[in-house]
């Protein structure tokens, strides 16, 4: 039996943080902000005199801002640390969801999801995109599944 | 307790505008300030009234305003939840 995907659609998000505001951060509230905030990850990633670390952490939580405008939540955010940066051997980075996000990302019927970080020049950004289908039309009865 | 949160947002919230002139339920958000920040004055009004947000109250909402903020320190505060 063929389906026909329904409904697909495109979301794109993007943000810009200050590095700078980023090290006053890490210097002002230290372990509260890194813990609250990061993965183990995420923090083993940013690695390197005080700036590098902080434009990592900033392309970071500009990740997980622009994820949040892809999520779209309505009523309670999900927690920093259930949007990670997954940074693999050669360099590129996804992200991996878990609990409210995840939630919020299956209710989307969020297919694909790609990131991409960038910082220059004291500011760090990120964009995230992804591919929601609410749906599978099957053409026998009609019928929609949700998650398929 | 206004005051308190006037000093944090003053401190913390990188405003482009003067706190002192801000009605309490003037939108902090249209006012400047951004998501980052607002990490930072989350983290700051838990240190000033030794209580920690949890994760349900961790929306826009509880940060949009001077008296959205201390609706939910009030909360916090009276049900005990310690930092």
């Amino acid at each position: 039996m063929s389906t026909t995907v329904i409904d697909e659609t495109c979301r794109v998000g993007v943000d810009l943080v200050v590095v700078e505001d980023v090290a006053a951060s890490v210097e002002r509230f230290g372990e509260r902000y890194l813990a609250r905030v990061y993965t183990d990850h995420e923090r083993a990633c940013c690695t390197g005199d005080p700036t590098t670390v902080a434009s990592g952490l900033a392309a970071r939580f500009a990740a997980k801002e622009a994820a949040l405008k892809v999520l779209r939540p309505v009523g309670p955010r999900p927690g920093w640390r259930s949007i990670e940066v997954v940074r693999h051997p050669n360099g590129a980075c996804d992200l991996a969801l878990t609990g409210r996000a995840a939630r919020l990302a299956a209710e989307a019927g969020i297919r694909q999801l790609a990131v991409s970080l960038t910082h220059e020049a004291g500011m760090a950004a990120a964009v995230v995109m992804v591919t929601c289908g609410r749906g599978l039309l099957h053409p026998t009865d009609g019928s929609t599944k949700q998650g398929e | 307790m206004d005051d308190e949160i006037r000093r944090v947002l003053r401190e913390h919230g990188k405003l482009p505008c003067q706190v002192e002139t801000l009605d309490e339920d003037a939108d902090l958000f249209e006012a400047g300030l951004t998501s980052h920040a607002s990490v930072n004055v989350m983290l700051a009004l838990e240190e000033a009234f030794d209580v920690e947000f949890p994760e349900p109250m961790l929306r826009k909402s509880t940060f949009e305003s001077i008296g959205a903020i201390r609706h939910a320190l009030t909360t916090l505060t009276a049900a005990g939840v310690p930092s």
